[in-house]
């Protein structure tokens, strides 16, 4: 274990896998060069040179239309968004052709493409650029979608990615890049998709979370644990496609209450889709409606004191902690 | 400005009549007092009001039918303007949408309103409360605190104060299930008086303990499975005589002992007969919860506790009051409950709750001297006893013939649920309890 950064652990997680791999490959806007707006892929020219560290024009439909063929035919492309929100131009590349080629043919074709790339509040970058695309994303069938919490899931879910035969939408919170955490140093190291892991335990309470949501949990939990003597169980979903919910299942047979935390607007959300999982299977053992902890439905304001104002902090997932405690 | 409207006083209730109006239009009222009394094809009742203040409409007259759901009255707070009543929303569709018809009143006024009287509302359903809501709280508490929490439920600040169904959530009846409590017992401490988890613990804790009956088991409600025999004999039986296949068994009980505690008794209090019955059924189906249970297609459930209904007759028909927790109660106790049901059943004052939830019948024909006769089992009750006259018959007693009062007891079963051997059990224990009286004071 050596304490990294959770950017670094990204940048390691490509170096390994393209040092292990020479199919790998990665391209998108000024991350040769300029070596990244984000600094995730610094040295990385040096290192490979301009055949697999490839400085694209402005053209995410052109990025993601290449990587899917790339991938059609053999190669592990990594298309790096400069943001997710920019992949908008991209999505019929990403929805109509990465996530459905194996489908249409009947399971001869994989596209193994990582698209990665900073979403989220939290760096004042206003409205087009802060949004989050979990629920955007989880919706389609075909992609793997993974939302990492921590630097060691960052480097871990990427490298399961890098390894495997599927199309994934790699989501970094651009808020937690300088977050630091234990990464393990094996250089096999990986997480899988669709385990679900418990980040805190508890016996009163069970939020449900993921990425840098996840974070807000933990620290709303400690808080709850010494201020009020309440102790929450905090469940990292870590990937959205495939969820993996059955610890949230039995956490909340265990203690009948559960609140999901998602960064941003609550219609249609994650949360909704969690909470409607959880009312599905352990319904007999609720004891109050689940919560949902969800950003203010407004378009993200760039103002810094607006835009802590519109997402989620510990003091909601506090208060909906104690109404589903039925203490407020 | 608050509205009166019709409620929905059962299931199959669709509208109702206005009977009399107490206060005219200008008039002030206080909270609770009775504005007008409605006629159900059940029960008259008087509609009270929910808060202070002056009647602003009346919206329907005596005589007149009206939906459920439907305006009858406006009544405006104090120094709220009488006038300015809108047009009547969503009466026709509350009644033609069949969802249940709530009122609905804004609690914790303050932020809300300034200080005024609680804003009432009528909805169709939760769906519509939370929509109309939604803006009102979102404002409100952006008034009151800079810090706007959009997460918080609506629902919440909700109330409900008539029409609705008792809520509580799930793990608190699940818990009450498994533990055979019964939640109509149960004070809700959660938001809209939700009966929670902690509610239902509190009542195991201090749970009171049923008076002492020699030899009277504790019931706990339980569900058994259907078995695939079950099944089949429910599905044979019920093609050979109708959706209920009834079957009579019919015993003759030696009641000279009853007959002579009765007349003890009846020198301190006036006990009938039948009160006696009551109470030796109950008890009996305490030694026989295979006979205190309903029906169902997935499983069969057995109640957890026992509540007798009593057929009484009326110029109009039959409607039988229900004496709860029957075998709980002293003779005297069902005397005095009996009276004063039957007393509302004549001045067609009973109240749906006095009328529902059944576990047992019993039907009495012995004060038109009916020696004997079989009833129909009242759903979803799965039997009923009926009573024939008690009086003095020859009997052969050790080879002497001597005089007793004699009582013939039929009892109809659904054989869904009873059979013919459980049936007769049940009449054998009742024997031990009409025929050794005691057993119903001790």
């Amino acid at each position: 274990m050596s304490e990294k950064s959770y950017r670094d652990a990204i940048r390691e997680a490509m170096i390994e896998e393209m040092d292990r791999d020479a199919t790998v490959l990665i391209m998108g806007e000024d991350i040769g060069v300029y070596e990244g707006t984000f600094r995730i892929t610094a040295g990385m020219l040096k290192k490979y040179g301009p055949k697999r560290v490839i400085d694209t024009p402005i053209a995410e439909a052109g990025m993601a239309g290449t990587a899917v063929g790339m991938a059609m035919l053999g190669l592990r492309p990594i298309v790096e968004m400069m943001t997710m929100n920019f992949a908008f131009v991209a999505a019929d590349q990403i929805l109509n052709h990465a996530a459905k080629v194996r489908y249409f043919s009947g399971g001869q074709v994989d596209v193994p493409v990582v698209i990665r790339g900073p979403q989220g509040a939290g760096v004042q970058l206003s409205a087009q650029h802060s949004q989050t695309f979990e629920s955007f994303y989880g919706h389609f069938p075909g992609l793997t979608v993974a939302a990492p919490a921590t630097p060691a899931d960052a480097k871990g879910l990427l490298k399961s990615a890098l390894r495997g035969r599927d199309p994934v939408i790699f989501l970094e919170s651009a808020a937690l890049y300088g977050m630091k955490g234990e990464v393990p140093d094996d250089s096999d190291f990986t997480v899988p998709f669709g385990e679900s892991r418990v980040a805190r335990d508890g016996n009163d309470v069970t939020i449900v979370s993921y990425s840098r949501m996840l974070q807000v949990s933990l620290t709303a939990a400690e808080r709850m644990s010494k201020e009020e003597g309440i102790e929450c169980e905090v469940i990292d979903l870590r990937t959205l496609r495939p969820l993996d919910l059955v610890p949230a299942y039995a956490s909340v047979a265990k203690t009948h209450r559960c609140v999901v935390v998602q960064e941003q607007w609550k219609p249609f959300g994650a949360a909704a889709e969690i909470a409607a999982s959880i009312t599905e299977n352990v319904f007999d053992d609720l004891d109050a409606p689940v919560e949902r902890v969800a950003g203010e439905d407004v378009p993200m304001p760039y103002a810094r004191n607006l835009e802590l104002l519109a997402t989620p902090h510990e003091e909601q997932v506090i208060n909906a902690v104690k109404r589903v405690m039925y203490k407020s | 400005m608050a509205e009166i409207i019709m409620p929905k006083m059962g299931d199959a209730m669709t509208e109702g009549k206005v009977v009399r109006w107490y206060k005219k239009p200008g008039e002030a009222v206080k909270k609770g007092e009775p504005v007008l009394e409605i006629e159900t094809d059940k029960v008259n009742l008087d509609l009270e009001a929910e808060q202070d203040g002056t009647i602003a409409e009346v919206a329907a007259q005596e005589g007149q039918v009206i939906p459920v759901g439907g305006r009858l009255a406006m009544i405006s707070a104090p120094g709220e303007k009488p006038a300015g009543v809108g047009p009547r929303p969503s009466a026709a569709t509350a009644a033609e949408g069949g969802g249940a018809t709530q009122k609905i009143a804004a609690e914790g006024g303050g932020a809300t309103q300034g200080g005024g009287a609680a804003q009432q509302r009528r909805v169709t359903d939760k769906k519509d409360s939370i929509k109309h809501t939604t803006g009102e709280y979102a404002e409100a508490i952006e008034m009151k605190a800079p810090r706007i929490d959009r997460t918080a439920p609506v629902s919440a600040p909700l109330r409900v104060v008539e029409g609705g169904r008792r809520r509580s959530s799930p793990l608190a009846r699940k818990m009450a299930r498994e533990m055979g409590v019964s939640l109509d017992a149960i004070e809700g401490s959660g938001p809209s008086g939700r009966i929670i988890a902690k509610d239902v613990k509190a009542v195991e804790g201090s749970r009171p303990r049923l008076p002492g009956q020699p030899g009277a088991p504790v019931l706990h409600e339980q569900q058994i499975p259907l078995s695939a025999m079950r099944r089949t004999i429910a599905k044979r039986l019920a093609e050979s005589t109708g959706p209920i296949p009834h079957f009579y068994l019919t015993a003759d009980y030696d009641v000279t002992n009853l007959m002579s505690l009765r007349q003890q008794m009846n020198e301190i209090v006036k006990i009938s007969v039948n009160d006696f019955v009551i109470k030796a059924a109950a008890l009996a189906l305490r030694h026989h919860p295979n006979v205190n249970a309903s029906w169902g297609d997935e499983a069969i459930t057995q109640h957890g506790e026992i509540h007798i209904g009593v057929a009484v007759s009326t110029p109009e028909g039959l409607i039988t009051p229900v004496v709860r927790n029957a075998d709980q109660k002293s003779v005297a106790d069902i005397a005095a409950e009996v009276r004063a049901l039957a007393e509302k059943v004549k001045n067609r004052k009973l109240r749906p709750e006095e009328y529902q939830g059944s576990t047992f019948t019993i039907s009495n024909l012995g004060a038109w001297g009916i020696e004997e006769f079989t009833a129909i089992i009242n759903p979803p009750n799965v039997a009923i006893l009926a009573i024939g006259t008690a009086a003095p018959q020859p009997v052969v007693v050790d080879r002497q013939i001597v005089v007793r009062d004699r009582m013939k007891v039929t009892m109809s079963c659904d054989h869904r649920v009873v059979d013919g051997a459980a049936g007769a059990e049940y009449l054998r224990t009742l024997r031990q309890y009409l025929e050794q009286p005691v057993r119903l004071i001790l």
